[in-house]
């Protein structure tokens, strides 16, 4: 259910990264932050590491093991092929293979990952706070909290460009 | 962030965001300039005669091609092998932006990409008209079928098979990721409601959400530390083809290095070539600068040498093996016999005139730049033509020796990728931010 969010604009990311900390500091609880370009700094303060590395290493050890099954069950198992008195099971050709099956299953089921738990795919309807927010505006969306009046003083003494509220 | 001084400005004047963003997508939304409708009638044209030629190789069959029962791979596959190497280079530079965090290639790497992902569809082409019946081309992946078959897994032309698709698929993925948040800049600037509902589709409803970035980030490091043992196993997949073999001139440890090396070589000349035109074309001197160049034309130079010693080498071993067949291969058929000319034409190409790039005023200077790169795009065609034709064509048997040249279906066929490759290049000139908007406005105060 939508409800009043407040909203501080800014157009230099510099500021942006001061009253971050100025909330941050009070404790504010914030919801989000939108931009057309994210930098280091402000990944950093504001959002927790990613853990879709490990999921991608989770993703690889399952490619290199279904790629390797595969391989022993059709070379060895299911229709064997005697090629010039090599063995049925030889593992250094196999190594080719098991490398970029690896690649290939982590990198589409860690982009089917991103897709899932960002929920952005394509065809997903666009809502965004204001056009320029793709071009050159930060917006800083803070969560209902108990003083509301004191946040949006602490935004305007950082030095944001507007605040304002707006149900999100 | 500490600033290194002996780097550069990300761009080259102070600009706000708002400047950044009109000043990229101008090539987007200013009117077409007539240079980019003489580029796609002379792409169409190339693409009519590919596309007779495509026809050609599939109702007549391979025999309209110049293969010969000795010269079994001929211009398909020193193509093929050209066109994989140049689309080496986007990749290359993503590694560099992602991996190695070189910010100035976040400059070059959108386009460095588009063209990675139009060389390897040019690329992947060839070895399906290859096949002679391309309609059947998925006999070669691994699913249970009536016939009972299994592929086989030990052959190397069926790594190329997985090498090739999985490259294919990560060069999609890492030049549609990566303009993702610039896609959603052209969505909120569109004009008319169809490039609004088609950029909205592409964008994927990207809000610019800071944890949606943070995700967004850490998926394309991901894919940036994929791609990078990715980039070498392709090649080195491509020479395996070529090395596993027994032939004098291919049976050589030496190639899968030597390729690599060979491939990020032609790739960096073939950006060179289309980011000294696109600068030339669209006012992004700010953004594309002469040191961007200078960058590029020293990692030719070091290339250069590489390709240099490892011609040297090869001859070496040639001759310190002792085996007649390799020293006739290297000695004979590629220095001074039938085949000498090209295999001169490709040493100056490749080894001698890109040194002219210890002069830092060449570095500095177009003209020299544009030229070097189109000679070692020509040199790096030669290199695959020599490697391949002169150990096909005169080889332990003198008996099977043969004349090879191409018929008008093989250059066809060659012609028509030039086509894909141009018309492919101009549609994403025309409809994709050259220069990745986001993360040049994200770099601009850090410098490189």
């Amino acid at each position: 259910m939508a409800y009043k969010h407040i909203i501080a604009k800014f157009k230099d990311e510099t500021v942006l990264l001061k009253a971050l900390t100025i909330l941050q500091e009070h404790k504010v609880n914030l919801v989000d932050i939108y931009g057309p370009f994210a930098t280091h700094d402000i990944l950093k303060k504001f959002t927790r590491e990613s853990k879709l590395p490990y999921a991608a290493i989770i993703y690889g050890l399952i490619s290199i093991t279904a790629i390797f099954g595969l391989m022993y069950y059709t070379s060895v198992i299911d229709y064997p092929i005697n090629y010039g008195g090599k063995p049925y099971f030889s593992f250094p050709p196999m190594v080719v293979i098991m490398f970029l099956v690896t690649i290939l299953g982590t990198t589409i089921l860690s982009v089917l990952t991103f897709h899932g738990r960002s929920m952005v795919f394509p065809g997903k309807p666009t809502q965004t706070i204001n056009p320029d927010v793709t071009d050159d505006t930060f917006y800083l969306v803070v969560d209902q909290n108990y003083n509301p009046e004191e946040i949006k003083v602490w935004l305007k003494e950082s030095g944001a460009d507007e605040v304002f509220e707006k149900e999100l | 962030m500490i600033a290194s001084g002996i780097r550069w400005p990300m761009v080259a004047a102070a600009k706000s965001n708002n400047e950044i963003t009109r000043e990229l997508v101008a090539p987007n939304e200013d009117n077409l300039p007539v240079w980019w409708y003489v580029g796609m009638g002379l792409g169409t044209l190339m693409l009519a005669y590919g596309a007779w030629a495509f026809y050609m190789s599939l109702t007549v069959g391979l025999g309209t091609w110049g293969l010969t029962n000795s010269v079994g791979w001929g211009w398909d596959i020193i193509n093929f092998v050209w066109w994989i190497g140049i689309g080496h280079a986007g990749t290359a530079f993503t590694i560099f932006f992602l991996v190695f965090r070189q910010r100035w290639a976040a400059s070059i790497n959108r386009t460095a990409e588009a063209m990675t992902v139009f060389a390897v569809l040019c690329a992947a082409l060839f070895p399906l008209l290859h096949m002679g019946r391309p309609w059947l081309a998925f006999f070669i992946m691994p699913y249970p079928n009536t016939r009972l078959l299994w592929v086989n897994f030990n052959s190397p032309l069926l790594w190329d098979v997985f090498a090739i698709s999985t490259y294919l698929l990560m060069s999609i993925t890492l030049w549609y990721f990566g303009m993702v948040p610039d896609l959603a800049t052209m969505r909120d600037r569109a004009k008319n409601k169809v490039s609004r509902a088609i950029y909205g589709f592409f964008s994927m409803g990207w809000d610019g959400s800071m944890i949606a970035y943070n995700r967004y980030e850490t998926l394309t490091r991901i894919l940036g530390g994929l791609a990078a043992p990715l980039v070498i196993s392709v090649h080195t997949i491509v020479a395996l083809d070529f090395s596993i073999s027994i032939l004098p001139g291919w049976h050589a440890t030496i190639l899968p290095p030597y390729f690599f090396v060979g491939a990020i070589f032609s790739g960096f000349a073939m950006v060179l070539t289309i980011m000294i035109l696109l600068r030339k074309a669209f006012k992004i001197s700010d953004f594309i600068t002469d040191k961007h160049f200078d960058a590029i034309a020293n990692v030719l130079k070091f290339g250069s040498l590489v390709i240099g010693l490892a011609y040297a080498i090869e001859i070496f071993i040639a001759w310190y093996s002792g085996v007649e067949y390799e020293m006739y291969t290297f000695l004979n058929a590629r220095a001074t016999g039938s085949f000498s000319t090209a295999f001169w034409i490709m040493v100056f190409c490749n080894a001698i005139a890109p040194q002219v790039f210890w002069f830092k005023k060449a570095r500095r200077n177009v003209w020299i730049l544009f030229t070097v790169s189109i000679i070692i795009n020509i040199g790096m065609w030669f290199e695959r033509f020599i490697i391949l034709i002169s150990s096909l064509a005169e080889d332990f048997l003198p008996s099977s020796w043969t004349d090879y040249s191409p018929t008008l279906v093989d250059i066809g066929i060659y012609v028509g990728t030039f086509g894909i490759f141009i018309c492919g290049m101009l549609l994403f000139i025309r409809f994709i931010p050259i220069i990745a908007v986001n993360e040049v406005k994200a770099f601009k105060k850090d410098g490189n």
